[in-house]
């Protein structure tokens, strides 16, 4: 962190130019290190996303990016520091499906007016786990066993509102119906079918990677039109008869009504990370697609159609 | 075995690692000063250093936390046998014989034999800790929501149960501080409570603000009202610790023993930290010792009972914390927020997913207490200095970790106004007797029941019997409501004979003579 003098007058000059000039001078974006702020707690997925970007991005970008942790309210906390923020592109964030679920209830606190989507980082498809010793051998027991007694079985997930709940409902209107029990606790939520509490669990692979290696958990069924790669054997949901993808995304946003250009700026920028194989590698860890990065071209057409998903879930199960 | 002495040795040589080491030292010393300095208490010291942790990798964080925790079960011995003020409330029972003991003219001696308690009831323990957790977490699976219920149940119990004080009060502060838990979105429904349509309140009110808050600026707030007039103490600055003789120490081996298992079994209950488990030793020592009769007037075991059991209470309450995640102490309660900070859940899966970090944290209590024995021998002189410096300046500093503390929690002033008006509340409450201990642990405990409680109900489609029928959450509430239930009876039994009233810890420091088996022999029966 040497600035010299120099540098301080030449970046504080660049701002006078670029305030007085306004959004024109896209070549002058970013002028200053881009806040990136996390609306999750140190140490998480979004959390770890965001390091990792800061990380490989810094040359790309040519400003390091200072990740900021702004927990709470199921990122609302940290959605709202970023919308205090001027519409410059100097402040990013973190956002994810957890707090895009939001949106699709009542009296959300922000709209798609207010973000700006930049790139969406990872795609990762959920799945339904069980006990590596579970006597549901495969989805198709599972689901024999819901519908014959319908409600009985335990599904842990992340807690009501959420994707999960969106997907686990939508599994209730198509006939396999169980009994959501929600842990906010990712320990819990684990126990719980390892101590045999739950019968199921909601979960990204990548978030129980290691019970996944040690066996002590097994995929029945990935959600999603295809299966994946990682677990050749394992059913999609859309063989199993339902059409539904409600995949955990990452994506990184800015306000809504940023310049474009900045938009486009960054994008390409963080396109070049995601290129990388120190991200490749970052992508396989976190059992994520390997194509899931999508620039701002397509950004905003995504997370506008998980929430259009989100919705026909919703109104499908109710 | 010899997997566990393995992995212990790998812990030893990760604790050997130059930041780990520094840490653990840092953690050492600040803990020392934090038991030193009255007022300033073992949990404040923690929560003002937890922000520093931020950045650091996770195993410096926990290792640097309960290195403090550690020897702040220690530093206060010195200034309670020394000046007759407990740096700490677990060091309350040290004021009856340690300092009747240095009255004496030993009061060498009297450091001698705490550095030995805490030596070695912090070693026995831990190891204790090291054989137990593993068994303990794989037990630990088969606790549920139930399960989780009842002990928090347990836990709210107790401390309103072993707070010393009235039961009154302490019943009032929990209730307080479950109140301040329920504010905000409730993590199950999202349903907003108490939230005045203000965003800082639908993110609930964070513990750290309640418990920097209470302890600390009501703390300087009360030492403000007296205006800082706590005298310098002089000429102390060249005592010495004096070690007993291996034979002195083999004389009451069994008591030691004895205190050491109490401790260890007490930090295991949730809920009760150190202080209680000082406070039980001492009262168990006091009514079936061998020296029940001299007990007060200056005698060893009065002096090795609270401290060993003191330091034990470490190894105990590590073993909730590492293999079911839930703290057993203030102390403990600021290391899992620590571990949550940095993306960690203890639990049973930390003991297979992170068990090189589990055995460093194990290998680090080892080598914390034998450098905090050592400094505590060569170190006297520099530590008591601090009582030197006016109250003042030593307040203003608690001010200033108590800002940075709470707005380092989510960078939100509010939280600082929160926190003012917490130190308010801690004020009146010193001011008018109720125990702040139970608020900060209903705040911390309340959502954790809660949840627990709420799970419990949609997993098991609203039977609440589940909480008496499974075995192990049907144990653990009727301990509850035993714990519940005895001061009460004692209450009714004290009323019967007059004169021996349930006094609360001033009173007992005044009199070290009769108040101190009045408060613990009612629990001194229960493990």
């Amino acid at each position: 962190m040497n600035v010299s003098r120099r540098e301080v007058l030449v970046g504080g000059a660049t701002v006078a130019v670029a305030c007085v000039a306004g959004p024109a001078f896209a070549e002058d974006y970013p002028s200053r290190p881009i806040e990136l702020v996390v609306p999750w707690g140190p140490g998480g997925g979004a959390d770890q996303l965001a390091r990792k970007i800061a990380q490989l991005g810094e040359p790309e970008i040519g400003k390091p990016m200072p990740v900021v942790n702004i927990p709470g309210g199921t990122g609302a906390t940290g959605m709202a520091k970023l919308l205090s923020n001027p519409a410059d592109g100097q402040t990013a964030a973190i956002y994810i499906a957890d707090a895009h679920a939001l949106l699709a209830g009542k009296s959300p606190r922000w709209t798609m007016e207010d973000i700006a989507p930049v790139a969406v980082l990872i795609q990762a498809p959920s799945f339904i786990f069980v006990a590596q010793d579970s006597p549901h051998k495969t989805w198709d027991d599972f689901a024999k066993a819901a519908k014959e007694q319908p409600g009985a079985l335990k599904v842990a997930t992340l807690g009501f509102g959420s994707v999960d709940d969106f997907t686990l409902s939508f599994l209730a209107s198509k006939g396999v119906k169980v009994n959501q029990v929600p842990f906010s606790k990712p320990s819990e939520r684990y126990v719980s079918i390892l101590g045999g509490h739950a019968d199921a669990l909601y979960e990204q692979a990548g978030d129980v990677g290691s019970f996944l290696a040690g066996k002590q958990m097994r995929p029945l069924l990935v959600f999603g039109s295809e299966r994946f790669a990682a677990f050749p054997d394992v059913p999609c949901s859309k063989e199993a008869g339902f059409d539904i993808a409600l995949p955990q995304f990452r994506a990184i946003v800015v306000r809504g009504g940023t310049p474009p250009e900045r938009v486009k700026k960054l994008s390409d920028a963080l396109e070049k990370v995601a290129a990388t194989d120190g991200y490749k590698a970052f992508l396989k860890e976190q059992f994520a697609k390997e194509d899931s990065f999508i620039g701002s071209a397509g950004a905003g057409a995504f997370v506008a159609k998980q929430l259009d998903d989100m919705k026909a879930a919703i109104k499908q199960a109710s | 075995m010899t997997d566990i002495l393995v992995q212990l040795g790998n812990g030893f040589l990760a604790c050997l690692h130059p930041t780990t080491m520094l840490m653990l030292v840092v953690g050492i010393i600040v803990g020392l000063l934090v038991g030193v300095l009255p007022g300033l208490t073992l949990v404040m010291g923690v929560v003002l250093f937890l922000p520093f942790t931020y950045k650091m990798q996770v195993t410096d964080a926990i290792v640097l936390l309960s290195a403090m925790y550690v020897s702040g079960t220690y530093g206060g011995a010195f200034t309670s046998i020394l000046f007759r003020i407990p740096g700490e409330p677990i060091h309350v029972p040290l004021l009856w014989d340690g300092y009747a003991m240095a009255r004496k003219g030993k009061p060498a001696q009297a450091l001698g034999w705490t550095l030995i308690a805490a030596f070695v009831g912090g070693l026995l323990s831990a190891v204790a800790m090291v054989l137990l957790t593993k068994p303990v977490a794989s037990f630990a699976l088969r606790f549920s929501s139930p399960e989780y219920f009842a002990i928090l149940v347990f836990g709210l119990t107790s401390v309103i149960a072993l707070g010393s004080g009235s039961l009154a009060n302490a019943l009032i502060s929990l209730a307080l501080g479950l109140l301040i838990a329920s504010v905000g979105t409730d993590a199950i429904y999202g349903a907003e409570r108490f939230t005045f349509g203000m965003p800082i309140f639908a993110d609930g009110i964070e513990f750290l603000v309640v418990m920097v808050g209470a302890y600390g600026v009501g703390e300087v707030l009360t030492r403000l009202e007296r205006g800082f007039s706590s005298k310098p103490l002089a000429a102390v600055a060249t005592t010495k610790t004096k070690l007993p003789s291996l034979g002195e120490i083999g004389a009451v081996k069994s008591m030691l023993l004895r205190s050491t298992v109490i401790g260890h079994i007490v930090g295991l209950i949730p809920g009760a930290g150190a202080t209680v488990a000082a406070f039980v030793s001492y009262g168990v020592e006091k009514q079936f010792g061998r020296k029940r009769a001299e007990m007060g007037s200056g005698v060893v075991e009065g002096i090795v009972a609270p401290q060993s059991a003191a330091t034990a209470s470490v190894g105990g309450a590590l073993i909730p914390l590492l293999a079911l995640g839930i703290p057993g102490s203030g102390a403990t309660a600021v290391i899992l927020g620590a571990f949550m900070l940095h993306g960690i859940q203890p639990g049973p899966q930390i003991m297979a997913t992170s068990s090189a970090m589990v055995y460093t944290i194990f290998a680090s209590i080892f080598i914390g207490i034998a450098v905090m024995c050592l400094m505590g021998y060569f170190a006297i002189r520099p530590l008591v200095k601090i009582l030197d410096f006016p109250e003042s300046i030593v307040s203003a500093f608690v001010m200033l970790f108590c800002f940075v503390g709470a707005l380092a929690i989510r960078s939100n002033v509010t939280d600082l106004w929160l926190m003012i008006g917490f130190g308010a509340l801690g004020y009146l409450f010193e001011r008018y007797g109720f125990p702040i201990a139970p608020l900060v642990l209903g705040v911390i405990l309340g959502p954790l029941a809660e949840e627990s409680f709420m799970n419990s109900m949609i997993s098991f489609s609203n039977d609440w019997t589940v909480f008496f029928t499974r075995p192990i959450s049907g144990t653990v509430m009727a301990l509850a409501i035993l714990t519940l239930s005895l001061p009460i009876i004692g209450l009714i039994r004290n009323r019967r004979k007059p004169g021996a009233s349930l006094a609360a810890a001033p009173a007992a420091a005044a009199e070290p003579n009769k108040a101190a088996p009045a408060t613990a022999a009612p629990r001194a029966v229960r493990p």
